[in-house]
């Protein structure tokens, strides 16, 4: 071989440096199986075998290790490419981590893996969705950890790991901008790592809160139902807009008091954190009403609670506090992407149906723990349809988009546009998997229901309709539903173009 | 009646000589455009030194003024200090760029002790910092800001040629030119029978290349070009009488939304008129659409007949051209006033051009650089008085000066004053502005406005 040719070597065409993100991912995984140390805590606290969550914690830090030891070489370049794999990989492991315990103490109803594996994807992406029939049979740790894992999927994994660990203090924005949901516009213009903490700062505080005023209505005597185990398992499941409920009732089983109090932090955790993080934390309120996005917000709860109660109302399925109640918090529930139930929306008419199934394409707003399209999408959305109508007439008219007065950039607009339609597609051919595979395993999903089922997965709210409902359960599905469902919740959570990337030729190669 | 010459001494070394117009010593850095405007309108009462660092505009400078020119770098430390920027009492930088200007100002202050520094710039955000007290000069004047001000006042008033405010906005000095359009009330009948807006008066009826300070038994006729000084009111029934067909104007087309066409928009929105901005340029058009929300901005030539038609640019009341080039500034108005736009306003860079556009028919240009050198002038002249407005070219003069104790005129009925190349057209006592009749007598500490003859102003200002 001629020197040139020895000099010039094979060609190297790969455009991901895998190590280094196998690398990080490592390291990701290392810290995350710390976590099963809160679920062994509660085992001992209530006498239940710690093995299947020591188990869960030794696999994946010592699979995070083995990782991080085998791609130890690897230059530590985390760029725009390797932060999308990253992301990526992590939540797909993160769900694996928290299947571990429901695969050995889950008893019959989760011991398949993909049902684990659904269990585990639906807990870390605050969707909520549950393969869980017989409540009781859990044992109160597995309960616990399944509120836990929502918790913790609902302000990052990723962003928490950047407010801790040191070594993400580089190249962490692009990890944290993949991970946050909604568009790029504005976070709060401080480092990464200073905004990471803000968040979280704000995120725990928030549930410390909740927790405690709904164990206090235990402690006045109001709510019995809600112990202090109840409290913080659904304060857990609510700042993530998760939805995952200890009792097979969901927030049915607990007093008008403790549903309220639930909704006003449904409400909070539907809100973007940065814009709370200023209002509450700096004390400037006004942000809030400056804020196009909150107020939009805030109008569309308020007008889809008052359409659902008058429609509750009218047909006589409820009256007055509980008309109103029922009303409110459906659609809170269902527009922040919570997914509580505070009676069995499944049953209502279709018409009721059909105004919780919009209200599944809402949203929370950008910087939210809420998924799916998000608020601020619709609102820019809006905006350019305007543009497009106007430049219809005037071509030549020029109209920069805007958002609290100030010029989004277009590249943002075309991001707002294209992910709307991922979105939509998205949500298309995973209905029509799902129907198509319950017509055959003979599910019992009707057009609607599989609609919403996806709809559901996607947009992380939890519930769908039929079988899939809020009292209901998605076990009776297909395998092949199942798994489309997982890939639709891992694909919302991540808002879609962190996978998609992954999917294109220009990602991997030169 | 001239000034006795007191040359070669500043004016707190000479009060015995009683010299009362103080010659100023004016170090000026910019030999161009505003430069030499600002030369040729002080040039015969104050001593001037002129840096350049192109000789061949000092050249050109010295074969028409009597100053002396330095051939340097306004930023060069050592060539102001070699050029004796030591001895001036105010230093202006006018050159066209922004940043020499700065540096040539700070060092003249750090130069010169006491000296009055006066800079050129055509940023506004300059001018916000200057207001703000962050800028270590005196005054800052901003080419694009001067030419909006004079458009929006010129819209103001749309029949004016050219109009100028005193005294706070109270008083305003319009030049009209006299068609046939005019109303007979005012064109064809002795003053002191026309109907004349109160509150007002005509201070000058220019007639060919003669000048006549009109008393009642003067006539206006058509053809003649006027000067008004009155109430923004007053001025405004001038306009109406003159052009009755104008209304007030609310729908303006701006062509350009580079600096010039920005600033225009910013200071007719602020007024309340809608203002629709075309633009060719991409990157520009974005700007100014980021800047200025609820405002139209095309990016289109403005020159394509379809555009021009489809959104209807001819339906607006006034087109205002602020593009870089006089030659499209010049077709781009020709051809809106073929597509219906009532009335015209130009920017004309070179001043060549001006007569050009009077050619055309567009019915007002403005010169950037006039227009600052203008404002640039008014620094220099006397401490008592306040402003000054240049008329026709440098032909004319107004100005705004305060009674001194000593005048032979105060006590002095408005009706037994003499006629002497002179007009007061309005008065300003305690903040009040008065517009004189014949029983209104002048008083010490009044402030003036007077409307006169270039060459008069050293005898006006030593007379008051």
């Amino acid at each position: 071989m001629s020197q040139a040719a020895v000099r010039i070597g094979s060609p190297r065409r790969l455009a991901v440096d895998v190590p280094a993100a196998a690398n990080l991912v490592g390291t990701l995984g290392k810290y995350l199986g710390t976590a099963a140390l809160f679920p062994i805590v509660v085992a001992l606290w209530y006498g239940e075998p710690i093995w299947p969550f020591v188990v869960a914690g030794l696999v994946t830090s010592g699979l995070g290790f083995g990782l991080e030891r085998l791609t130890a070489g690897a230059a530590a370049r985390i760029g725009l490419r390797e932060g999308f794999l990253v992301v990526s990989a992590t939540w797909l492991l993160a769900a694996a981590f928290a299947a571990i315990p429901y695969l050995f103490a889950g008893g019959a109803q989760l011991s398949s893996p993909i049902d684990a594996y659904f269990e585990g994807m639906s807990g870390f992406t605050t969707t909520g969705a549950t393969v869980v029939t017989d409540y009781d049979a859990l044992e109160r740790s597995v309960d616990m950890w399944r509120q836990f894992t929502q918790w913790l999927g609902g302000m990052g994994i990723i962003v928490l790991a950047i407010a801790v660990l040191p070594r993400l203090r580089v190249g962490g924005r692009q990890l944290m901008e993949s991970e946050l949901p909604g568009p790029e516009i504005a976070q709060l213009s401080e480092r990464i790592r200073s905004t990471a903490r803000a968040l979280w700062v704000l995120y725990v505080g928030l549930t410390a809160l909740e927790a405690l005023a709904l164990a206090s209505l235990g402690w006045l005597g109001i709510d019995d139902a809600m112990t202090e185990f109840e409290a913080l398992a659904h304060a857990f499941t609510t700042m993530p807009t998760g939805g995952f409920s200890t009792r097979p009732r969901s927030i049915e089983a607990f007093s008008a008091a403790a549903q309220w109090i639930i909704v006003v932090f449904m409400l909070l955790a539907g809100a973007n954190f940065a814009l709370m993080y200023r209002g509450l934390v700096r004390r400037r309120p006004r942000v809030f009403f400056r804020d196009e996005e909150f107020r939009l917000y805030l109008a569309l709860a308020v007008l889809a609670s008052v359409a659902l109660t008058a429609m509750l109302w009218g047909y006589g399925i409820a009256e007055g506090e509980a008309a109103v109640r029922a009303g409110v918090f459906q659609t809170v529930s269902i527009m922040t992407t919570t997914g509580y139930a505070s009676t069995d929306f499944a049953l209502w008419p279709a018409l009721l149906l059909l105004a919780l199934f919009a209200l599944m394409f809402v949203g929370g707003s950008a910087g939210s723990t809420g998924g799916s399209i998000k608020v601020v999408r619709h609102l820019l959305l809006g905006k350019i349809l305007r543009r497009e109508v106007d430049q219809t007439l005037s071509p030549e008219l020029v109209m920069p988009i805007r958002l609290n007065g100030s010029p989004v950039d277009e590249r943002t607009v075309r991001a707002v546009a294209s992910f709307t339609l991922l979105y939509v597609g998205f949500w298309a051919v995973g209905s029509a998997i799902i129907a198509v595979d319950s017509a055959i395993s003979g599910a019992g999903l009707g057009t609607i229901d599989a609609l919403a089922t996806a709809a559901t997965a996607l947009g992380n709210v939890g519930p769908g309709f039929g079988v899939t409902g809020p009292m209901g359960s998605f076990a009776p599905l297909g395998d092949v539903s199942k798994l489309t469902l997982i890939g639709l919740m891992w694909v919302g959570r991540l808002e879609i173009v962190p996978v998609v990337v992954l999917l294109t030729r220009h990602y991997w190669r030169l | 009646m001239r000034l006795a010459p007191c040359h070669g001494s500043r004016v707190s070394t000479c009060p015995a000589a009683g010299v009362r117009f103080a010659v100023v010593r004016i170090f000026v850095i910019g030999a161009g455009q505003v430069g030499s405007t600002i030369v040729e309108a002080l040039h015969e009462d104050h001593e001037l030194t002129v840096l350049d660092t192109e000789a061949s505009r000092l050249q050109a400078l010295t074969g028409r003024f009597d100053v002396s020119v330095y051939e340097g770098d306004g930023t060069s430390r050592k060539d102001l200090a070699a050029a004796g920027i030591r001895a001036a009492d105010l230093a202006i930088a006018c050159t066209s760029r922004d940043e020499v200007n700065l540096v040539a100002g700070m060092f003249a202050r750090r130069e010169a002790e006491g000296v009055t520094t006066v800079i050129r710039t055509s940023s506004v955000e300059y001018v916000e910092l200057w207001r703000q007290g962050q800028l270590d000069v005196d005054f800052v004047v901003s080419s694009e800001l001067e030419t909006a001000y004079a458009i929006s006042r010129i819209l103001g008033v749309p029949a004016a040629r050219q109009t100028d405010v005193f005294a706070g906005g109270q008083v305003q000095v319009g030049e009209f030119d006299v068609d046939e359009d005019a109303s007979r009330d005012v064109v064809g009948v002795s003053l002191r029978e026309a109907g004349i807006p109160s509150d007002s008066k005509v201070a000058a009826i220019i007639r060919r290349d003669e000048t006549i300070l009109p008393g009642g038994d003067d006539v206006i006729l058509e053809g003649d070009r006027i000067v008004i000084i009155g109430s923004p009111g007053a001025a405004k029934a001038w306009s109406s009488l003159l052009w009755p067909q104008g209304g007030a104007v609310r729908d303006v087309v701006v062509y350009g939304a580079g600096r010039a066409g920005s600033a225009i928009a910013r200071v007719l929105l602020d007024q309340g008129i809608t203002v629709r901005m075309i633009e060719a340029s991409r990157e520009q058009a974005r700007r100014a659409a980021e800047a200025f929300p609820g405002t139209r901005v095309f990016h289109a030539t403005g020159f394509d007949p379809d555009f021009i038609e489809r959104e209807r640019i001819g339906q607006a009341q006034a087109g205002i051209f602020a593009m870089r080039d006089d030659a499209k500034n010049l077709y781009a108005s020709s051809l809106m006033r073929v597509h219906g736009i009532p009335f015209t306003i130009a920017i004309a860079h070179e001043p060549v051009s001006i007569p050009a556009f009077d050619q055309a028919g567009i019915d007002v240009s403005v010169n950037p650089r006039a227009v600052t050198a203008e404002e640039i002038v008014r620094f220099a002249h006397d401490p008592r008085m306040q402003q000054v407005a240049m008329l026709e070219g440098n032909r004319y003069e107004v100005l705004d000066i305060t009674t001194r104790e000593s005048s032979r005129y105060i006590g002095t009925a408005f009706r037994d004053m003499p006629v002497h190349g002179a007009l007061i057209g309005a008065i300003v006592r305690n903040g009040q502005a008065i517009f004189p009749h014949g029983d209104d007598v002048l008083q010490t500490g009044d402030r003036v406005i007077v409307f006169t003859e270039a060459a008069n102003v050293p005898w006006v200002v030593e007379a008051l």
